[in-house]
């Protein structure tokens, strides 16, 4: 007991003497690792701790489980400092070792920690040997070929041993690896390697049940420069753009009719009242065009219904048409377009016909006549046409033949025709009163002319009838001399001759032979022409108590003046100048006698 | 009269498919010899082998881990878990030089040994896996599947080395494994081992089994991956 007491002092006493020197017993090592590159042999590396400030030496003892025979390692050099080397005779499969490091210094020693380890599960191959990298060119493009041997300790002939392989590739800037897993095999095709660059290749390995090997030494390979996949680019574009025009192609099959509508607009049709086109397809034409015909057309003139059309022909020189009518002012002027005059004399086709006796100024025409006359029915529409186109300004065709005498015949110098229509009643100035008057002088000079023109048929019968010739008035021309009614009476004058200075003597249908002095048959609607002034003016003489009631001029009392009354009479006017007979021509002196009819 | 006729027709049937062994007779389908079939050649049979064998050890490998994941055992306990493995007793090589020094025959009888030590054991571990709490029907299935595996490799073992005989390449000295091989998983002490012990045995020696097989087939037909 004294003994151990004093042993326990020295001890204590030592160590305090060990602490103020500075040197302890060494720390605790501790085995980092173990590891086997081939299932063989085995290496364990250990770290040592403090030394303690003294030299330490490091002991690594094992024993095999369910054994308690503690061996030591057998090679402490081998592998390199602070490791312990298990060569084959040493190594057992399957077997759990126990080892521990024991460091020992002149002050004490100290154990480490016990490691558990089985050889068969710390596997960690050698890195694989003879890295190769190598460029294939090939159609498709150039790739590289990868191939490597198996680590030299590694024993897989015999199989006892089985390793698999992966490799890895990148360029030199990229941050990435990109990996590849080989299996067993030992070589590798790398695809898809940008042309012109350099990468760098490693390869490792690992057992089935263990760890990966290190990474091989960089291996570089260089791509060649090529173009790459410019074939299967242009493929791609092809199917690409080929889909897209099916696509196209059906959607345009699709909204066919659409498409056809915006490129092809349909022409529209005709538009006829009263036409059938049905009718038309079935071929029957008959049955067509007399679903045109409009019974009772022209319609009797009612005179009482008819509006007044005063034909005031100015001598003006501008080419104005003044309506005063307030009836037919708004119709004038709708109607008041040279594109409108189909119908020969001033528009005057079955629609407008209420307007055409306003449309009788043609404003803006540059011919000189504005002269209506009453045209045979045939002749009517022609010389509507020709008249009213040639007195177009753009009308080419008509500037000459028929129209072109009408001047020689009719031409006034005053282009104008002052039309004012009252909404009485149609006062027609009859021309056979003008006849009455100028008989005696000479005729127009190209009567005959005249005659050819126009009027193939029938000779120029002049009414005056309101601003309008229509087929009203040429039904009314049919009727022999009809005019002598007295209360609805067309009078129509037609011209007998014409005298050479260009006068048209004119002279009563009704009576051909008849002597038109003086006669009043005109009625209410005619006025008849009383004289002709010196001044080409024809005076036109009217009933007083009916006509001049209602404003029409009278030759007798309304003359030789510029009756603003709508009444006028129609004055012809030659262009060589008309013989001075108390007439006064307005424009070209020509009467409407377009019986004013309702438009249909 | 056609009734009757059906009748007799599904008795007929009725008895055909009652009866399991008259109809579904094991003829054998290469009847016609090797020009009939595809009759797998002994390279192809080590590699079926094989893979089993290595699946078989990764179920193992991967049950032991979640055994240690799930129910880390402490030091102590790993100190104890080093008890003898019932297999222990079975003679095997623990080196290359050792298995390669082994014959065919013993290295092929070794194999079959380890495997049939393991088919009741196996089965307990999965019984007792089944039973307990802890365990989730993954784990065990993953048992149940693993006792099926080294039953269905050992049946596979015994034909590779039946073809081996058939060719040649084994001697007689073959013997079958009796009855008495197969042992009982008893500890030392003549306690039941328990799961972890069992599975941490089970992986050592499929790993054990792999490793053998390759060493046989790289001995035998030495072409393919060798």
């Amino acid at each position: 007991m004294r003994n151990s007491g004093a042993v326990l002092i020295l001890s204590f006493i030592a160590k305090l003497i060990s602490q103020a020197a500075g040197v302890s017993a060494p720390g605790k090592p501790r085995l980092t690792s173990c590891r086997s590159p081939e299932k063989e042999t085995f290496t364990c590396w250990w770290e040592p701790g403090d030394d303690g400030g003294l030299p330490t030496t490091y002991a690594l003892y094992y024993h095999l489980e369910n054994s308690e025979t503690i061996y030591e390692c057998p090679d402490y050099r081998t592998a390199g400092d602070n490791s312990c080397f298990f060569n084959k005779n040493d190594t057992s499969l399957w077997v759990n070792y126990n080892i521990t490091v024991v460091a020992t210094n002149a002050l004490g020693k100290n154990i480490s920690d016990p490691v558990e380890v089985d050889v068969a599960y710390i596997v960690q191959p050698n890195t694989p040997e003879n890295v190769t990298a190598v460029v294939v060119d090939e159609d498709q493009g150039p790739f590289v070929r990868v191939s490597w041997e198996k680590p030299r300790t590694a024993d897989t002939r015999s199989g006892w041993i089985t390793l698999q392989y992966q490799l890895r590739v990148k360029q030199k800037k990229d941050k990435e690896w990109e990996e590849y897993d080989a299996g067993m095999q030992k070589y590798y095709n790398v695809f898809s390697l940008h042309p012109d660059k350099e990468f760098m290749v490693q390869v490792r390995c690992k057992p089935d049940h263990g760890f990966w090997s290190e990474w091989t030494q960089t291996t570089y390979v260089k791509m060649p420069d090529y173009i790459p996949r410019e074939r299967s680019l242009w493929i791609m574009i092809t199917i690409f753009s080929v889909f897209i025009v099916l696509i196209l192609t059906w959607t345009l099959n699709v909204k066919r009719n659409s498409v056809k509508l915006c490129l092809l607009p349909p022409v529209p049709g005709p538009k006829i009242k009263g036409f059938d086109k049905q009718l038309l397809k079935s071929g029957k034409s008959e049955e067509v065009f007399n679903s045109l015909v409009i019974q009772g057309f022209p319609p009797t003139i009612d005179y009482d219904d008819l509006l007044v059309e005063y034909l005031e022909v100015y001598d003006n020189e501008e080419q104005e048409l003044v309506l005063d009518s307030k009836d037919l002012s708004e119709d004038c002027m709708k109607s008041k377009s040279p594109s409108d005059c189909d119908s020969g004399r001033g528009s005057c086709d079955s629609r407008t016909l209420l307007l055409e006796k306003c449309m009788v100024g043609r404003e803006g025409s540059r011919s000189d006549q504005h002269q209506y006359s009453q045209h045979g029915e045939t002749s009517w529409a022609s010389t509507e046409s020709s008249e009213c186109q040639g007195l177009e300004p753009g009308s080419p065709e008509f500037s000459d033949g028929r129209v072109k005498t009408w001047p020689v015949v009719f031409s006034s110098p005053q282009p104008h025709h002052h039309y004012q229509v009252e909404a009485v009643k149609p006062v027609y100035h009859s021309v056979p009163e003008i006849l009455n008057h100028s008989s005696p002088h000479a005729m127009p000079a190209n009567y005959q002319n005249l005659q050819h023109q126009d009027i193939p048929q029938q000779e120029g019968r002049f009414g005056k009838p309101a601003c309008r010739h229509s087929q009203s008035y040429t039904h009314g021309l049919d009727t022999p001399a009809p005019g002598v009614s007295p209360s609805r009476s067309l009078e129509y004058v037609e011209v007998q001759r014409i005298n050479p200075e260009n006068m048209l003597l004119l002279r009563p249908l009704s009576d051909q032979n008849r002597e038109p002095e003086g006669s009043d048959y005109a009625g209410e609607d005619y006025s008849k022409v009383k004289e002709l002034t010196s001044n080409n003016i024809l005076l036109l003489q009217r009933d007083t108590s009916y006509q001049c009631a209602d404003g029409y001029s009278q030759a007798g009392q309304c003359t030789t003046q510029q009756p603003p009354h709508p009444c006028k009479p129609v004055i012809y006017q030659s262009h060589s100048g008309m013989p001075q007979e108390g007439m006064r021509v307005m424009g070209n002196g020509y009467v409407d006698t377009t019986v004013l009819m309702p438009s249909y | 009269m056609s009734r009757s006729l059906k009748q007799v027709a599904v008795l007929l049937v009725a008895l055909l498919c009652l009866d399991p062994h008259g109809r579904v007779g094991s003829a054998p389908i290469c009847a016609h010899g090797p020009s009939g079939c595809h009759v797998p050649s002994l390279a192809d049979l080590f590699d079926r082998v094989i893979q089993h064998s290595a699946r078989m050890h990764s179920l193992s490998n991967d049950l032991h881990s979640e055994f240690e994941q799930y129910f880390l055992p402490s030091k102590n306990h790993i100190g104890k878990i080093y008890r003898k493995c019932h297999t222990s007793n079975i003679l095997t090589p623990n080196g290359k030089e050792n298995a390669q020094k082994l014959a065919r025959e013993e290295l092929t009888e070794v194999i079959l040994k380890l495997l049939m030590a393991w088919r009741d054991p196996l089965f307990q571990l999965h019984q007792s896996m089944a039973d307990q709490q802890d365990f989730n029907s993954f784990s065990s299935n993953k048992a149940l599947e693993m006792g099926d595996m080294a039953h269905e490799l050992r049946k596979g073992v015994e034909k590779v080395a039946e073809k081996m005989r058939v060719l040649g390449m084994l001697g007689n000295s073959v013997t079958g494994l009796s009855a008495a091989e197969a042992m009982l998983p008893l500890s030392e002490s003549g306690e039941a081992m328990s799961d972890y012990e069992l599975l941490y045995c089970f992986r050592r020696d499929s790993n054990k089994v792999q490793n053998y097989l390759k060493i046989l087939k790289c001995r035998i037909v030495p072409e393919h991956d060798c």
